[in-house]
């Protein structure tokens, strides 16, 4: 064994001796710190931001006066989606989702304000965060730093040398292996270190911490072995160098850019013009409220009138109008749900294009991985989405009922001058409505999610090993 | 002419070399086939509006008969607008994957309508699209490096480089001529099928000639990094990872470093402020005197002050004239917001002066009218539509206590028609003249 830790400490002394390597080093070093306090920094930032909007929104609701239930049904509320403390590792999505939402009766309106759309053209270059850092960065100093390892030993002749003083050509690629490994290790520290320091943060969650932490030590480790393996496999160095950094910018800059892309073109997604043309149809098919004559609500009429052994609905003892909204809003609601599932599987299989495309370039497998970990993939904007949805929905349903319950149909319908200050109902309702609280995911929901990337990360890493054992085998022989 | 041809016979021959030129070649092409694809399922999702519209619009209609309130028919209908893909927007998609260039508005408040977005996948916009600019931006200075890293030091190693000064027009001319071969051929992969492409788009062949230039200096630029690594008398190893290294830090860390940094500098008050206040201003006027918001209303709408008077029921005068005011408390928010914005797409370009990198991407995204600018213009657009539609529907409904509907066929079509496109925007207020007399 010491002949492989023998081997490895030269091979590191080598390294160090290089000074365009050790400046490499310093500045990744530095790069990831910058990184780290910069995403750190934009994550508390945006997320006390947030914070406050949402303590101002939940604060102008319930100061509201009295008002017809009606109107505060269209007065809404404003919610914010919180940002988790993992964010800071790594943003994913959340730049280019909108984080805030106003929820209102019978429209759904999108999520806006997403940071794309204010720094318009750096963005699109990528962010500066952690995960950047370690996902592609990273790898290329390790090929700057272990691009020759064995290949410069077979070029110059020195590996007969080598084993003529009795290493096996295990042990050497063992030792170039345990060299670079340390590198990567070296390299990985920062960023790992500024990993720590956000989980302990409050509300950090240690089980995605760890599949992160798990997740680029196996990337790392795989860049390690296929550096080594391209190196076996060449005979000169430089042409090590170029394969590396092709095979570099091919999965790490292309592919993540190119899949995406024919991901999108495979499964179209439906626009909002036209999902919010297709929602209006089916509500005209399914019930008008509009239509004095409409079936479904002329049905909906005769059966509460029925129910309560009347004739008029002036006769119920309850605002008829009010629950006519409550029946409406439970239509177009029913819709809304149908048409964001419709969109969110359409998303989901352009995702999973995606995803397999990690068998192709291990660089897509760490990404999706990190930010499900993270919290900051799709899945985790559309459980936001999902729950803003039913929150607006309970909302609303609430209003209604009050107008239902607390405004007479007769004052409901009247047009004269005191109308107006009749209809409304005591500022007092308002308070009882909960907040809007997003329920975030447990870390084991989180870690679990992030399971498949894991695998298909530690998949490449064993066929990364078995195909350098077998070029370990040949290593140096004649060709 | 002999040596020329000779030195294309020996670069071609290396197979990496002639490889590289060909991936390179097809790597455009794929690139501009996605923009293609992308641009003609926007014209496409665009065509498409006018049916759905008729549609949607009808229904409307045939409510709004019924209620003979034309302010029914402001509240319920929804116009669309578009901005249609200028013809290069296929070579540098920018911003139109994230920001809509479809937008369906009515005549309430703009503030609460004009910042909404349209359907997209947030993984799939993150890594940023494949496109011609990326092609051109991200991977041709890689192609740039695998051709030029060993340009003399490749000579130099296998010793023929002594030979090849002392040749007649050997020495600075001949690398003269292998630079400029290696340059033609990287230039002619990339510029050749963009400007195919360009000219079956229609681009104008003044743009085409003006992006072969920008491809032709973006090129140089790599080239002059490469010679000048080239002096140092390195290894050929040393080079090529010298010139990876520069890549990375010119085209991937600084742009994110600046990126940072113009956020920094630049706060942007958040937008959604600006919805915040809009919707106090617009839903305070259920709570205060109609009186008062129509005094208000008139102060700054004098051409509507002599309306008639509101009675006790409902009008849609003033539920129009409370959006307007609404509109009009956050007019300086929403001018601060934009203005902020275009600070710090200013900042970003400005950088582009010293970044090769993002002034490459900001020129063509420019060119292509998908950037900031081109998306700010869209919103004035919409905007100029959005006033044409407000004072259309205030007409309607002020003028007479509950006016007439627009019960006409053509009067009817007369509100369903207009776009904010950039004809429409031309074209006036002739889309919303009223028809029927």
């Amino acid at each position: 064994m010491s002949t492989v830790r023998l081997i490895a400490r030269d091979e590191l002394r080598l390294m160090l001796r290089n000074r365009v390597a050790l400046i490499a080093f310093a500045l990744l070093v530095l790069l990831t710190l910058v990184a780290v306090a910069s995403s750190w920094s934009h994550q508390r930032g945006v997320a006390s931001l947030r914070d406050r909007h949402r303590h101002e929104a939940e604060h102008a609701f319930v100061a509201q006066p009295d008002r017809h239930p009606h109107r505060m049904v269209h007065y809404g509320h404003f919610i914010f989606r919180p940002l988790g403390p993992l964010a800071a590792f790594d943003p994913g999505v959340d730049a280019f989702t909108g984080n805030s939402m106003f929820l209102e009766g019978h429209r759904q309106n999108t999520a806006n304000f997403g940071d794309v759309r204010q720094s318009a053209l750096l963005i699109r270059f990528g962010q500066l965060t952690p995960a950047f850092v370690l996902q592609i960065v990273a790898p290329l100093l390790l090929v700057f730093l272990g691009f020759g390892g064995l290949a410069r030993e077979t070029e110059r002749g020195t590996l007969p040398l080598l084993m003529l003083q009795g290493a096996t050509r295990r042990q050497v690629v063992a030792g170039k292996l345990r060299a670079l490994g340390t590198v990567a290790l070296a390299a990985a520290a920062p960023a790992m270190l500024g990993l720590l320091v956000i989980t302990g943060q409050p509300g950090a969650l240690a089980l995605p911490m760890l599949a992160i932490a798990l997740g680029y030590l196996l990337y790392l480790g795989l860049w390690t072995v296929l550096i080594l393996l391209v190196s076996a496999l060449v005979r000169r160095s430089r042409d090590a160098l170029l394969v590396l950094v092709a095979l570099w910018a091919v999965t790490t800059v292309l592919l993540p850019r190119a899949v995406p892309d024919l991901a999108s073109g495979a499964v179209p997604l439906r626009n909002r013009l036209q999902t919010d043309v297709a929602i209006a149809r089916d509500l005209r098919k399914m019930g008008d409220s509009h239509n004095p004559d409409d079936p479904h609500f002329a049905r909906f009429k005769q059966a509460l009138l029925d129910r309560h052994h009347v004739t008029r609905v002036e006769d119920l003892p309850f605002n008829y109008k009010g629950l006519l909204a409550v029946e409406g809003e439970r239509l177009t609601s029913a819709l809304f749900d149908l048409y964001a599932a419709e969109s969110f599987a359409a998303q989901e299989r352009q995702i999973g294009l995606i995803t397999a495309a990690g068998l192709l370039s291990p660089a897509i497998a760490l990404r999706g991985l990190s930010m499900t970990a993270a919290g900051t993939d799709f899945a985790a904007h559309r459980r936001f989405l999902e729950q803003a949805e039913a929150y607006r929905y309970t909302l609303v349903q609430r209003l209604n009922r009050m107008q239902a319950e607390d405004v007479s149909y007769a004052d409901d319908s009247a047009t004269d001058a005191g109308a107006d200050r009749r209809k409304r109902i005591g500022a007092a309702h308002w308070r009882t409505i909960p907040d809007f609280r997003f329920a975030a995911p447990t870390g084991s929901t989180l870690a679990r999610a992030a399971l498949p990337g894991l695998t298909l990360l530690s998949l490449w890493l064993v066929a990364a090993c078995a195909l350098l054992t077998l070029a370990t085998r040949r290593l140096g022989a004649r060709r | 002419m002999t040596l020329w041809r000779h030195e294309l016979r020996l670069l071609l021959r290396q197979r990496p070399s002639a490889l590289a030129l060909l991936l390179l070649a097809l790597l455009t092409t794929a690139a501009l086939a996605t923009g293609m694809a992308e641009v003609a399922r926007q014209r496409a999702a665009i065509a498409a509006i006018p049916a759905a519209q008729a549609e949607d619009i009808g229904a409307v209609a045939d409510y709004v008969g019924r209620t003979k309130d034309a302010g029914s028919a402001a509240y319920y209908s929804f116009h669309p607008t578009w901005d249609a893909p200028a013809p290069l927007a296929f070579a540098a998609l920018g911003m139109r994957d994230v920001a809509p260039y479809m937008l369906r508005v009515r005549a309430l408040g703009l503030e609460a309508q004009i910042y909404d977005g349209d359907t997209f996948n947030p993984e799939v916009a993150l890594p940023g699209r494949f496109d011609f600019a990326f092609v051109l931006v991200f991977l041709a200075p890689l192609f740039v490096i695998a051709l030029f890293h060993d340009l003399q030091s490749g000579e130099r190693e296998a010793g023929r480089q002594r030979t090849l000064d002392a040749l007649p027009r050997g020495g600075a001319a001949l690398w003269r001529r292998r630079t400029a071969l290696r340059l033609a051929l990287l230039w002619a992969a990339l510029a050749l099928p963009f400007a195919v492409t360009a000219l079956a788009e229609g681009v104008t062949p003044g743009v085409i000639l003006l992006v072969s230039g920008v491809i032709l200096a973006y090129l140089l630029f790599w080239i002059a990094l490469a010679a000048l690594v080239g002096r140092l008398r390195w290894s050929s190893v040393a080079n090529a990872a010298t010139l990876a290294a520069a890549w990375l830090v010119l085209v991937l860390i600084v742009p994110t470093l600046g990126h940072v940094a113009i956020n920094r500098a630049i706060p942007v008050a958040q937008g959604a402020e600006i919805a915040l206040a809009q919707r106090e201003a617009v839903n305070h006027a259920w709570d205060i005197p109609r009186a008062v918001t129509m005094r208000r209303f008139y102060a700054t709408h004098p051409r509507w002050s002599d309306a008639p008077p509101l009675g006790t029921a409902f009008h849609y005068k003033w539920y129009l004239a409370f959006h307007q005011n609404g509109d009009d408390a956050v007019a300086a928010r929403s001018r601060d917001y934009r203005a902020a914005l275009e600070r710090r797409d200013r900042a970003g370009r400005a950088f582009g002066w010293l970044l090769p990198s993002v002034g490459v991407q900001a020129l063509l995204t420019r060119l292509a009218r998908t950037d900031l600018s081109a998306q700010l213009a869209y919103q004035d657009r919409i905007r100029a539509f959005h006033a044409r539609l407000r004072s259309f529907t205030m007409a309607m409904s002020s003028t007479t206590g509950r006016s007439a509907p627009p019960t006409s066929r053509a009067r009817r079509a007369s509100i369903i028609t207009p776009g904010a496109d950039p004809d429409a925007a031309r074209s006036g207020h002739a889309a919303f003249a009223r028809t029927d007399a």
